[in-house]
Parts: C-alpha cells; structure tokens; sequence
C-alpha cells in the first residue's frame, strides 16, 4: 500500500443462504456488514440464482431510509453460474437492464432444462448469452475446495477462459482469493501471472459464504447437511478457518499488498455494472383489451356497461360516485390493465360453467364486484375502499379469486396457455426452517443420535418459533448444560428462518406483457405443467410488481355440484347471486348449532358460537366467521362483543374531547357493538381516533401480519397510545385498544373477507337447510375437504331425514348420486363406488356401461361383463355391494377370492364362468355387528349401526353413558361416557385438549386440562374407544362439555367386534400439528399398510 | 425301528429386547427397536413393558412417543438377531444334533431320538427352558408330532396342543390369504379343514392344502437343521509321553502342517491358533498366538509358536512327559489359494512385513507396537492416529460379524452390540475416518506437513509483524533463530465442536508458518490465537494481549 489512502473495495463474490446448504447468511445480513465493515458496495452471487438479492435489494432500500440519505454504497444483483460441463464458476453482473435480461433468461433455460432444484448450464448458454454481462471467473476453484493445497488451473479452464475473454472482451475478470491457506501469496503470484497470460485483470475478492466470521459454524453445519455427514466425520469437508466472510476494505488491501490493482478492479466493476433492481418496470398484459380501445378506457366501459345492467332503471348516485372514485384512482395508479387481466381470468372460468368468488380486500371494489371478481357488494356493507388500493401506498393491489378446487387446474392452464410460459409464472414461496427440521437436520449434522434429536424435535409443537425454546429441550429430558445439547440449541437458533429450499405458491400467478423470465428467473415445479418464479411475494410486492391469486377453495367445487344436482333434479336453477338471502329458515337452523358440513362453521368452536351469537342476518355471519379466529380470542373481543350483543352489557362508545367528533367511535364500531372485529376497523381506529394516515396505519397492518417486523411494534403503540390520549381518550381505554390491535396478528380477517366468506356459508346452510340430501350427495362427492368424514357427513344427512341407500353394483355409480324415494318424490342418497377405499374410477365405470347393457344377474355376470379384476370384485364384495343380487358380504367375498389373484381380467372372467360348478360355500353366518365393522373397514361409514350399537350393553352394565344421555344431564353431574374418538384438538396455548367422542346417539366435547393429559398421555393418544369420566357442564345456551378428570383407552372392545381380531397395527392419524402435509391426501394409506386391515372406526384428526 | 419323530419349538417372543437387555448398557424400559421404512421411523419390536403398554411392531415411532414421550429406542438389528439366535442354538447343542433355525425368532429341535436321555420330552424342555431363561430370554415352547404344529403351539398357546383349535394364522399362509380366510368367516384351522379341499385350493391354492396337511403330519416337511461347526482341532496322543521341549515342538510342527493342509482345503486362514499340552501328570500348559492376518504358513506358525516360548516367564516344562498335544484354531478368516511362485516379489514383501508386526507384536505385546494411519482433521495433531500395528493390519480385509460373533459365546454378542449403539456418536466419527489416505501434496509443492511433529509443541519466543504477519526471530530451546523466509499464514481455527461449553466459538485460532532459518533448518511455527480474538492471550505484556508462540514441528 502506497501512502496515506484509504483503500477502497467492493466484495463481489458473495454467497448467500440462498445459495441453499452453502450460504450461511441471510442477504440482508450480508449488505448490512459490508455496509458496516465501510465497504463500496456487494455483489451478491448466489448459485445459479438470483433468489436472495431482492432482501439484500430491500436491506439496502431500509438502511437508506433509517439513515435518511443517500448512502454511497452499491449493491449488485447478480449469480454465480455454476456449470455442468465443468467449465470454471463465473459470477455475472448485468451492465444494463437488457444484461439482466439475458442473465435471467440464461438460468431459466437452464433450470427449465432440468427438475425442480437444479440447473443445467453448460459454456455454450453463456457463450449464447452474455451480451452486457460483466463476468468473474473463478477459475480452479471448484464448488467444494478439498484443501487450499491443489490450485495449478487445468488446462481446459484456461482454453474456456481464453473462449469467454474472445467472446466477451473487456468484461471478464480473473478473481483470486487470499484465505490463508498457508501459501496464498505464492498462488496469488501464480494467479497474476495466468491473468496477464490471458490479458485479463485481477480482481480480488473474500469469495464469502457468510457475513461474519460467526457464522462459520453455521456453514460447517449447512455443508454436512448437504453432505449428508457430520461434522464428526466431515473432516477436510469443512473449512479449515472461518476467513470467508466479508473483509474491511484495509484487510483486503493487506492481503492483497502484492496486487493492489486487485482491489481497483472490484471499484471499475461496480461502476460498470449499472443495472439496479429498481429499474424492473413492468407492465401488466394487455390481451384482454380490444384493439382501438386504451386499457383505461376499455375498464372504464365494461364497468359502466356493468352497472347499467344492474341497474338497467338508472344507476344508484352512491355507486355513480364510487365508480367515478375508483376508475379515478385505478386511471391514476395506471392499473387498468391489471383489473382487465384478472376480469379476463374470471370470465374463462364462468364460461366454462366454474365457480369462482374474490376473497379478501377485492371484495372493496365496486369495480370488482360489477366485473364479477367478486360478489360481494360493497354498496350494501360499505367497505374501506383504501384498504385495497391507495396512493399513498402506492402498492399492487393483491386480487386473490378462489375456484372450485376441482377444477382450478382448467383455470391455471388457461393462464399459461394465453399468456405463454415465458409471460405467466407462480410466486415462489421461500421454505425456511421450521423448528422441527432444524432440530432434525442440525442433530444429525451435529452426530447426535437420532433417538435424541427426536426427542427434541418430538417436543415442538408450533412450527414458527424463531429460536428453540429451553422448555421444549428439557421438555424432552435434556440438560442445557449438556454441551452436545447446548450446541444443538446454538444451531438451530441460527438455523431458524434460514431458506431451506423454494418452493410454488399455492396459487399466486405473476402475469407480465414482456417476457417474464427477463425479469426474474423461471424454474419447473414438482407437479407436472407447473412453473415458477424465483421470487416469493415479498419480493414480488418490494418490485411493485403485480400479481392474481389463483386459489382453490373445496366449499365451491361442493357448492357448483350442489347447483348441478338442483338442476339435473328439477328443483330449481341457482347461481351463487340467486339463491333465496335472508331465508329465515336457514338462520334457524344455524342457532341451533346445527352446521356439520356448512363452510367454515362447522368446526367445534365455530359451532358452540353459533347458539350464543344467534346470527339472524347477512352481517351476522360475517361477524361469525371473523369472531372464531386467534387474533379476536387473544385480543379478548369476544366475550365483550357477546355480552353486548346479548344486551348483558350497555354498548358505549367513549368519546374524544371536543372539538373531535364525540361519535367518531359510534360510526367505526357500530356494526360491532363497539368492539374492533376486523382488521380494517382496527386500522380505521388507528386512523380516526390517534391521527395515523391511512399509510401509517396500512403499515400498522403489516407489521401486525408478519413476524419479521415485531422490532416495529413499538413505536406503533406509542403513536397509537399517546394519539388516542391527546385526543381525549383515556389511556385506559387507548391501552386495551392497542392490545386488541396487537392480538389481531396475523389471524385478524378484513371485514371484506369475513363477508366474501360469509356468502359461502349462507349458500352452504341454505342448500343444508333446504335440500340437505342435495348437499349430501355434493359434499360427499367434493371429498376431500372440511372438517367431517363421510360417516359424520352421511349421519347427518340421516339425522336430517334423509334416506341413504348403501353401495351396490345393481345402482350406484362412482360418485354418490340421488335417487327418487317414496311417494312424496322425496330424494334419496345413494352411496357411490367413490366411498369405497380403494376403488378405482374406471372400474366403476365400466360397471355403469356394463350395467347399461342389461341388470347384472350373478357374481359371474358381473366379474365378466364389467371386465373387472379380482381386487375389484374383492372390493366390491367387501363393501357388501352385491345386495341387490342376493349375496350377503361373506358368500360375496368367497366368490371373489375364488378368481386367484394375478391373472389377467380377461382369462379371470373366463375362468370365472367355467368355475361356476361348486357347491354353495357353507360358511358361519356374519353377526350384526361384524357387518356393521365390516363396513366401516371397506366404507369408512355403516348404515346398519355404529359399532358402539352393539357395545351399549356391556357400556350400560358398568353404567356408561350415551352422548344422548350425557346431553339431557343436568348441569354439573359427574358422569361417564365413551364414544369413538373423532378428533383430538391441543389449540393455541396448550391448556387444554379437546376430544370429541362419538357413539350411536351422537357426540360430546371433551375437554381435558393439559395437566390430567399429561398424566394419561398415552391413554389419550391410542385410544380409538374412550371412555371420559367426569363433570358435565352446560352453558346457558345448551351448550355442553364433558370437563375430563379421567380416560380410559377401551379400544380392546371394538376389536372384539372384529371377525379379525386385534388390529395389528395402530391407525395412521391425521395430525393437527406434526402432519399437516398429511390433510392433503386424508384419504390415502401410509405406504406397507392397507387402511382397511388396520381400521376399524375411521381415523381420527389429532394433533402429537 | 426309528423313534416316533417328536418336535419342540422353542420361541422367543423378545428376542431383540432380550438380546437389548443383555446389552452391558441395556436401555431402560420401556424401551423399543425401530427400524427406517420410508421417511417414518416404526417399531419393529418393544421390550414386555411396551408391549403391555400397546407399543405394538409397526406403530410408527412418532406415535409411539406421544403415547410414551420417555419411550428409549434402539436401532433394531436383524443381524445382530440372527447371531443371537445362532447363539441360542448352540446353547441347545447337548440336547440333540438336529436343530434348526426357524427366523426370525424360533428355533425348532428334533427330539425324537434324544428324548428319552433326559427322562421325557418335559424334562428336555424344562431342561432348555431353564437354561435359556437364565440367560435373560422369554422363552414359549411347543411340542408337536410335526415341526410345523410344534412351532404353532409354541405361537399360540391358546390352542392348547389341539391342531384344530389353532387360529388360521397357524397355517402362515401369508396376510392376503389369513384376511381373506378370516372374512369368510374361517378362524381356526378346523373351520379350515372342515371346508372341502377343492373350494380352499381354489381360492388360496394349493399352498393352503399343503399346510394343512403339514400340520397334522400327511405331508412331510423338510427340516434344514443347523450346520454344526467342525471345530479345527488337532490332536495327538502320545503312546509314550514326550519328554523334551523339542519333542513337543515336533509333535507341534506336525500337527500345525495338518492344520495348514485342513486349512487351505477350506480356502481359509487361521488368525488363532492355540495349543495346549497336556502333562502325564495333570498339569496342562497352553500357547495362544494370534497372527494379524489369516495365515496357513506352516513355517511362520511355527515361528510365533516359537517366539512365544522364548517369551515364557517359565519356560516350556515337559516334567515326566507330555502325553497329549492339542492344536485348535479359534478364529479363521477366508485366505484364497495362492500360487507361490507367481506372485513372488510384491507379496512376499508385504507378507515379510505382517511377519514382523505378528513376531514383534507376540515378543513386546500387542499393544506396544502401533503404526499411524491418516484421520480426517485440519488440525495437525488429529490428522493421524495411532492403532496397533496388527489390527492396522485387518483394517483392510472384510471380516463379517458372523465370522466374530461365531467364536464369541452368547454373552458377548448382546454385549458387543449395544456397547456400539450407545456410542452413536463415536461409532460415526469412526467410520468417517477409516481406511482415509494421506494427504497428497500438489506436484512442485514443498511439503506442507513437517515430517516431526513435537507433542506438545514447544512454546517458543518470537518477534514477528502484528498482527498476522511472518516471524523475524525466535527462540528455540535456548537457542536464537533469525527467520530467512517464511511462507503463511495458513490459518486452522479450533474445531467448534468439541469445545466442551457447548458454545459455537471460543478457543484458539491457530497461524501456522513454514519457516526457514539463516542456517537452512526449517520449523512449523504457530501463534496460538489471533489478536481479535477474545479468548487469546497466552501472556499479557501492558494491556495488549498477546497470543503465545509454539514450534510444532521440523522439516527434513
């Protein structure tokens, strides 16, 4: 170093997590200590990918406006190209916004070539593509460096170079790395020297995999992950040292005394490398635009031409002014072409006959609700249009649609066949580490056994947490001062939030007019004819770029096949618009707590609401739906709002000291007896009573909603607090506000999704209400979704007087379908092939063509002229589907085991009628109760009896009793009683678990405090049959617990039932907690097990 | 006439609990085997106390642990089954020759011949069964006419010896066929055998039948007894006592050129071999000497045989004459047949080496002659480990855990086991590190491991450029070095996860240089610790810390 000057350098070679189990540090983490460490700027190169630069890109855009400057810091946005070929790695900058381009479209070629997670780039893609890409080369330095001490460049690198240097003159670099390594000065010499053998400059650079020299355990630990080995083991694997991390700028000039040029070469980069994120414009499709029309003009149009059909007597003055207001505000944000685009979408699908309703802050649009977006009117609820879209904020409006979950594929490939693969893209999502899987991950890495690390892990109950809390070790027995313990607890604290991997939205579509992978990345996904981008929502919204939620809701593929149903039936045709509102009826039906099946209150807590709110109106189910929800329950709303509602308590409204409005409240909460229910009215409270800008309190919102800005609350409480005190509030009153506000998080619904999704659950009660075998048959065919089986489903369809008829070859077809019954044309439900576990689509139907030739006579006839194989007929004979030809279960069975099994259909149904001489099988009669478990085990339902049927005695004799007793029990007796266990539930805190029983009179709730479970973990855990013994206790609206002091596991009595005997194995559960993944595909065994060999009683939804 | 065929089947419902339990750790109950299916952990086995608490085989362990969080696990070990049950039959040798292994937890006895030696087929079984619960096992027995209704009965004791009262599970036909018998209605094999016979065949074919018949005798099954193990012993009785140690050694030498000959005709190699003399008036001397590789080289045998003498405290006393010589080998391991003159240099070579190591290892004691071998480590003094020379030797060659655990009694299998359970950890850190080769230096580059390394390093005085830069000058062993050229730093930081804290960082970084002196000796130097780093400072000079200075090492 020559004089006083203060060396200068920018860190272009960094690495970050997202460069997944090489990168220890989070992007943020990286610009903040280049940042600190006084550096010129930092590029981040990240494996094929450029995944992790819009944090790194924000990072920035936040240290900016904390210090209120313009900060005289770079960061680049860039990729390390790692190829397959074995040409050497190349970090890539762009010099321009077409550089980024090319870049983008490079990695999509080769990730597209390849499966999800990789890709494939060979010298040639870049040789093809590298017009204004500044380029790095790393010669010799493969992805994992056994040791420093193999360095001499192989040959071939050079001739690669000596291509790119020919190809790309002027913007390709040779780095060099000093990571004392013993001899790193005479490699640097050797370095420089094949430099000036190319004629290319040096740049010098730390190659860092993390921020700090901190995180090298980290990385240690993320290596022998991706190793698959441990750090035990791992040996040269790791690092030697922790010297890769981001360097002060004199350090680097230190090192690096021999080629100062080195450090110069990093500043020229910085200075070439002009393209910054910001200039991603983009520009919404504009398709759905007819020629000769602005986008503008053309929203302007449809909309009013919208509102005159509605209105065809002229158009409400409120809505004049609404449209004028919106289409004013959207002409302005210019997001005409967004609203068009996503109309464009909502149109297909009601062409093509697919249900489809907007969700969330849509529902404030009128302009949505005339183009159909969504059906909520925001005239008649008068929603906060600014909570959709603002100037202030100038952020996309987020649109998300949901579609029948059946069909929303159609509506997906839609979009990609209009707009082309390379213009439609999903969201990623950035999989972090949970808990549970950095425990996992870091134990093994660690060489801890795997019995320990599942002890830790087996003890984690949310998947959320942002460190592994000290309860959850010792939980597990562990001693803290264990070291091999405290450094697992080290790891996984910083393992935590760490992107694991990426993965697709579930519906978040990124629509572009240009080509989309010159923007960002695209990559194939796990399921077939998907593809997705590299970026995850937040950074899609930091971009501004826009984006349609495409979702997939199961209530309205229930929904549209109960229409069809209506239709086929003659009993009227329906639309989600004209269905019968405000049927009193209907709400009857919901105070009773009478909701199995209905959309989203059906579940437990939802349905013991319903009896104390009484809904009586529209508005009521909204406030149903947001009540039951975390954020009101921990903000302690709901109680207040019931007592006030119940006119148990006077509905005030403080008011502010003059000169404020002294009814500024009464107008924001008067919907809600004075109570914030909604998001939007804690925003407006926020607003209206502490002066916050409609900005300010949107940030409110968010910073409510996500977990990454907990370090923000504070000073929104101050803002809000003192706001409300200046204001003449009292601080008491201001406090409670602000926790009620706090407690929404992230589980608060806008009142404009609460109304969207009270639409549905109208639309579901009244088909429940009206034509409940209608919704039967519906919801039974739009399985799986909710929150009951097909027993509880078709039991209260039973319950509901309606007649089902069991499955059987002679009548039912795949789907359960509705067949005229009495004299009245009365409809009755008759249970389809589908609810036989097991069958397969095809084989029923080619039953129903079978059968359309001509009524199946015998076995035989049926095995050969449905051409099915032995499994089918087993199935068939199992599910006791031969009824109507006179076999009973067991002889049908005998028949079927006769064709053996592992032949061909054909020669099976040959044999199978040359067969027919045997005598008649004498086989033991099947008892009642065998029948009815034996339906269970085929059907996972019985329309004989339930298994507890032909227990009651036994039960009765030990004083045992029924749901139906336990329910006409007068408050606070102990008692006893035993059900089949439905569901375990451990919610939100733990306190308590919820167990629901169920026997052949109905259910009961358990509740059971957490202390008494854990006394009788395990009896609570396996039992299938349970017997509950203690307080019954009764609200005043009927609702009634069983308050469990003591369990017993019975489940010995239901196997006696069994002609087989006790179960083999335990069931496979569902899983509140542990397996969520599991709820996907509820009907699906685990791999080795057939659930019909195993199960007696469906499986129960639990938690671990 | 041959006796009436009589069964017995001994059955082990816990065998691999037991073998646990055994263990010289055993885990404490309840505990349970589990074993990978898929991407879930499942049970494969529980000790009693499990079972009793419904922690039945094939429950997944996530299950398992919510019913029973203090639940132990073990990884369960066929293998390690297989052996035990091994062992469980040789314990059984006495009470007939024909046994056979029924897997995964049965052993079945043919008794007919034996039965009447141990006064009644009860007795025999009380006999075995005692013997095998002192042992640590659950043991249910069963005795039949047949093999297949002894081991039916010894299942399912319900059925009380009764063939008719058996469940159809008995019959083992298989999960599809007993699911498809019971569905029908059919629980024991008389509903079964009631059935007519061309209605079973057709449904469960002629498996089913034949089953049937075996059970009750009309069809015969063929047993595959245990193969017993020929023990190599050689043996020489003497007509007239030997009296001189070089008799002895005569009579050795022969009966060493016959185990050799019996060897080689078995493709095998003894890696043990012991002798024991057996004196007219009683007394008995034995040798052992143990080769590190299977040999069959009557000459080198002979030789240990010698060096082994020689090593005597007493030296080898005939008194008034040996006049019996055994020569037995206890452990073999596969050797193929070689042609000598083929092969001669490469090998004898070699082979001249494990000669030494096995003669110097049997004078000085196994443990006193060890050899290096290279451990996968950034930090110098863990690159290398010391093991005795001879098992260094076995390293390489694939000695099964069958070939073991044949030589060791019952008791040792379990115990060996478990002992490599528990050390999970370490067991990994092994087997990372075996059979690793040396570092190999680039070509044109100076060797960056000095061919001494001092244990401890020695702390020296040095002056040199703060903070990391190359030393000028040091003191070593009272004598001053000036520094002519050094190359580093080449930086090892502590290896995190051994610090017994816990904690992710702390200790001492380390700077090696490569160091030449004005004379031309070149040194490892290091400075222990970096001057940021907090947990440095060897000395204190002011305020300023100061990391110490070591020399590790010299190059040649």
């Amino acid at each position: 170093m020559s004089g006083a000057q203060v060396p200068r350098f920018a860190e272009l070679v960094a690495t970050s997590a997202f460069s997944f189990l090489e990168g220890a540090s989070h992007p943020s983490d990286m610009v903040a200590t280049a940042l600190a460490r006084g550096l010129d700027g930092l590029g981040l190169a990240d494996h094929n990918s450029v995944a992790g630069v819009v944090r790194a890109h924000v990072a920035l855009r936040q240290a900016r406006d904390q210090v209120g400057e313009d900060i005289p810091f770079r960061f680049l946005p860039g990729a390390r190209l790692v190829f397959a070929d074995g040409t050497p790695s190349i970090v890539a900058y762009a010099e321009t916004r077409t550089g980024w381009g090319r870049l983008t479209r490079l990695l999509t070629t080769g990730n597209r070539r390849t499966d999800k997670g990789k890709c494939h780039l060979a010298l040639e893609d870049l040789l093809a593509m590298h017009e204004e890409l500044l380029l790095i080369a790393l010669p010799s330095e493969t992805l994992f460096p056994e040791s420093p001490a193999s360095e001499a460049p192989p040959s071939e690198n050079t001739t690669a170079l000596a291509m790119l240097r020919d190809a790309a003159p002027g913007r390709l670099w040779l780095a060099a790395t000093m990571h004392r390594g013993g001899a790193d000065r005479r490699r640097l010499a050797i370095r420089a020297a094949l430099a000036g053998q190319l004629g290319l400059p040096l740049l010098a650079t730390n190659d860092c995999l993390y921020a700090t020299p901190e995180d090298r355990p980290l990385q240690d630990v993320l290596r022998c992950i991706r190793l698959k080995t441990s750090v035990l083991a791992a040996g040269r694997r790791l690092a030697a040292n922790a010297e890769r991390h981001i360097r002060p700028a004199a350090e680097m000039a230190r090192l690096f005394r021999d080629q100062p040029l080195a450090l110069c070469a990093s500043l020229d980069i910085l200075e070439r490398a002009a393209f910054r994120l910001d200039e991603l414009r983009y520009e919404y499709p504009d398709e759905p635009v007819p020629d000769g029309w602005t986008a503008q003009g053309w929203l302007d149009h449809i909309s009013w031409e919208a509102a005159r059909q509605r209105y065809p007597d002229g158009v409400p003055e409120r809505l004049k002014g609404k449209l004028d207001e919106e289409l004013g505000l959207i002409g302005r944000m210019r997001y005409a072409n967004y609203f068009l685009t996503v109309h464009d979408i909502v149109a297909f699908a009601q062409a093509r006959g697919i249900l489809c309703q907007g969700r969330g802050s849509a529902a404030n649009s009128a302009v949505c609700f005339l183009l159909g977006i969504t059906s909520v009117d925001p005239m008649r609820h008068d929603l906060l249009f600014s909570r959709f879209i603002s100037e202030e904020r100038a952020e996309p409006p987020d649109i998300d649609v949901d579609f029948e979950h059946e069909r929303r594929e159609e509506v997906m490939q839609y979009i990609y066949a209009r707009y082309g693969r390379e213009r439609a893209g999903i969201a990623a999502t950035h999989i972090h580490y949970r808990p549970r899987s950095a425990v996992r991950e870091a134990g093994k890495a660690l060489g801890l056994s795997d019995d320990m690390t599942a002890r830790i892990a087996g003890t984690v109950w949310g998947s959320h947490s942002r460190v592994l809390e000290d309860d959850r070790v010792t939980d597990a027995g562990m001693a803290l001062e264990n070291p091999e313990v405290a450094r697992l607890k080290g790891v996984v604290d910083r393992l935590l939030g760490l992107p694991r991997h990426l993965s697709q939205h579930v519906g978040g579509y990124i629509l572009t007019k240009g080509r989309l992978d010159e923007i960002v990345p695209i990559h194939n996904a796990a399921m077939p004819d998907r593809t997705f981008i590299e970026w995850d929502k937040d950074d899609i919204e930091a971009l501004g770029l826009m984006k349609v939620d495409i979702l997939a809701l199961g209530m309205l593929s229930c929904i549209a096949k109960a229409f069809a149903l209506l239709r086929d039936n003659g009993l009227g045709d329906y639309g989600l618009d004209s269905i019968p509102w405000e049927d009193s009826g209907v709400y009857d039906m919901l105070c009773r707590g009478d909701s199995i099946g209905v959309f989203q209150v059906e579940s437990r807590a939802q349905i013991n609401m319903l009896p104390r709110l009484r809904p009586r109106e529209f508005y009521d189910l909204a406030i149903q739906v947001a009540i039951v929800r975390p954020g009101p329950i921990e903000g302690e709303m709901v109680h207040p709002y019931l007592r006030r509602r119940q006119g148990k308590e006077r509905v005030d409204f403080p008011s502010p000291s003059p000169p404020h409005d002294p009814d500024e409240l009464k107008t924001l909460l008067g919907k809600t007896c004075g109570v914030p229910l909604f998001q939007e009215q804690a925003m407006k409270l926020a607003i209206v009573a502490a002066a916050f800008t409609p900005g300010e309190a949107n940030h409110l919102r968010r910073s409510m909603a996500t977990f990454r800005h907990v370090g923000g609350m504070h000073n929104f409480e101050t803002k809000l607090v003192e706001g409300m005190v200046a204001r003449g509030y009292t601080r008491d009153f201001a406090t409670r506000c602000y926790r009620q506000i706090e407690g929404f998080g992230s589980y608060g619904f806008p009142e404009s999704h609460a109304i969207a999704f009270a639409r549905l659950v109208y639309v579901s009660s009244w088909l429940k209400c009206r034509h409940p075998a209608v919704f039967a048959c519906a919801i039974l065919n739009s399985q799986p979704m909710g929150f009951y089986a097909p027993a509880q489903l078709v039991r209260d369809a039973q319950d509901h007087g309606v007649a089902v008829h069991p499955a059987d070859v002679s009548t039912s077809r795949w789907d359960n379908s509705l067949e005229p019954h009495g004299a009245n044309a009365g409809l009755a439900l008759r249970i389809g092939f589908r609810q036989i576990s097991g069958f397969r689509r095809d084989w029923a139907e080619a039953i129903v063509v079978a059968r359309a030739a001509g009524a199946f006579s015998s076995f035989e006839d049926v095995a050969r002229r449905a051409g099915l194989p032995p499994r089918a007929l087993r199935l068939l004979a199992d599910a006791d589907a031969f009824g109507s030809l006179a076999l009973p279960r067991r002889i049908a069975h005998w028949e079927a085991r006769r064709t053996p099994p592992g032949e061909l259909p054909l020669f099976a149904a040959a044999q199978a009628a040359e067969l027919a001489a045997e005598p008649p099988a004498q086989l033991p009669p099947m008892q009642a109760a065998q029948e009815a478990v034996a339906d269970y085990q085929a059907l996972r339902l019985s329309l004989k009896a339930h298994p507890l049927h032909f227990l009651r005695q036994t039960l009765r004799h030990d004083g045992i009793l029924s749901a139906a007793d336990v329910s006409a029990t007068p408050n606070g007796r102990r008692v006893r009683m035993a059900g089949v266990v439905l569901v375990r539930q451990r919610p939100g805190k733990g306190n308590a678990v919820f167990i629901t029983l169920e026997d052949e009179t109905g259910i009961t709730n358990i509740l059971l405090w957490a202390r008494d479970f854990e006394r009788q973990r395990r009896q609570v855990m396996a039992a299938r049959l349970m017997v509950a013994e203690g307080v019954v206790q009764k609200s005043p609206e009927g609702i009634v617990h069983l308050m469990a002091r003591r369990v017993e596991d019975r489940s010995f009595l239901l196997d006696s039932l069994s002609e087989e005997g006790a179960c083999a194995a335990e069931l496979a559960r569902w899983d509140e907690v542990t397996r969520a993944q599991m709820n996907r595909h509820p009907g699906r065994p685990l791999p080795g097990q057939h659930p019909r060999d195993v199960r007696i009683i469906p499986q129960s939804r639990d938690f671990h | 006439m041959p006796p009436t065929p009589l069964y017995l089947a001994l059955l082990f419902p816990f065998l691999p609990s037991d073998r646990c339990s055994r263990s010289a750790a055993p885990p404490k109950p309840p505990f349970a085997l589990v074993e990978r299916s898929g991407t879930s952990q499942r049970l494969a086995a529980g000790c009693p106390k499990a079972q009793a608490l419904g922690l039945v085989p094939g429950l997944p362990l996530a299950d398992a642990r919510a019913r029973e969080p203090r639940l132990a696990v073990v990884p369960h070990d066929p293998a390690a089954d297989g052996a035990m049950l091994r062992a469980l039959a040789r314990l059984c040798d006495d009470a007939t020759p024909t046994i056979a292994i029924e897997r995964p937890d049965a052993l079945l006895l043919e008794i007919g011949g034996s039965v009447h030696l141990f006064g009644g087929a009860h007795a025999l079984a009380h006999r075995l069964r005692t013997r095998l619960e002192a042992h640590g096992m659950h043991v249910q027995e069963g005795q039949g006419q047949t093999a297949d209704a002894a081991l039916a009965f010894a299942r399912y004791p319900a059925a009380d010896g009764v063939i008719a009262r058996l469940p159809v599970a008995a019959l083992r036909l298989g999960e599809d066929a007993e699911r498809g018998l019971r569905r029908a209605g059919l629980a024991t094999v008389h509903d079964v055998a009631s059935q007519p016979r061309a209605a079973i065949a057709a449904r469960f074919g002629m498996g089913a039948i034949l089953a049937l018949d075996r059970l009750d005798g009309s069809a015969p099954r063929p047993l595959s007894p245990r193969r017993a193990r020929t023990p190599l012993r050689f043996e020489e009785r003497l007509a007239e006592p030997i009296l001189t140690a070089d008799g002895a050694r005569t009579i050795m030498a022969q009966l060493i050129d016959r185990a050799c000959t019996r060897l080689a005709r078995r493709g095998q190699g003894g890696c043990r071999f012991e002798v024991s003399l057996f004196r007219t008036d009683g007394e008995t001397h034995g040798l052992v000497v143990e080769s590190g590789r299977a040999t069959r080289d009557p000459a080198a045998i002979a030789r240990l045989f010698a060096e082994r003498i020689e090593t005597l405290a007493d030296p080898l006393d005939p008194g008034f004459g040996y006049d019996r010589i055994v020569l037995s080998i206890g452990r073999t391991d596969a050797l193929a047949v070689r042609q000598p003159e083929l092969e001669a240099d490469g090998e004898t070579e070699t082979d001249g080496l494990s000669d030494v190591i096995d003669r110097l290892s049997i004078r000085f004691g196994p443990a006193r002659l060890l050899r290096l071998l290279a451990a996968d480590s950034h930090v110098p003094e863990r690159a290398e480990r010391r093991v005795e020379a001879r098992s260094a030797e076995q390293i390489g060659g694939a000695r099964s855990a069958e070939q073991i655990g044949g030589a060791r009694s019952a008791e040792q299998i379990g115990g060996a086991r478990s002992a490599e359970q528990i050390g999970g950890a370490r067991s990994a850190e092994r087997s990372g590190t075996a059979a690793l080769p040396w570092p190999q230096a680039c070509h044109g580059d100076p060797p960056a491991r000095p061919i001494l390394l001092f244990d401890p390093p020695e702390p020296i005085e040095v002056l040199a450029e703060v903070p990391d830069g190359p030393p000028f000058r040091f003191r070593w062993r009272r004598t001053q070095h000036r520094v002519a050229r050094a190359e580093g730093p080449e930086r090892i930081a502590p290896e995190w996860w051994r610090l017994k804290s816990g904690a992710l960082h702390g200790g001492r970084t380390r700077d090696y240089w490569r160091v030449e002196d004005m004379e031309g000796r070149r040194f490892w130097l290091f400075r222990h610790g970096l001057y940021d780093e907090p947990q440095n400072g060897e000395t204190q000079v002011g305020s300023v810390r100061m990391p110490g200075w070591f020399l590790h090492g010299l190059f040649a």
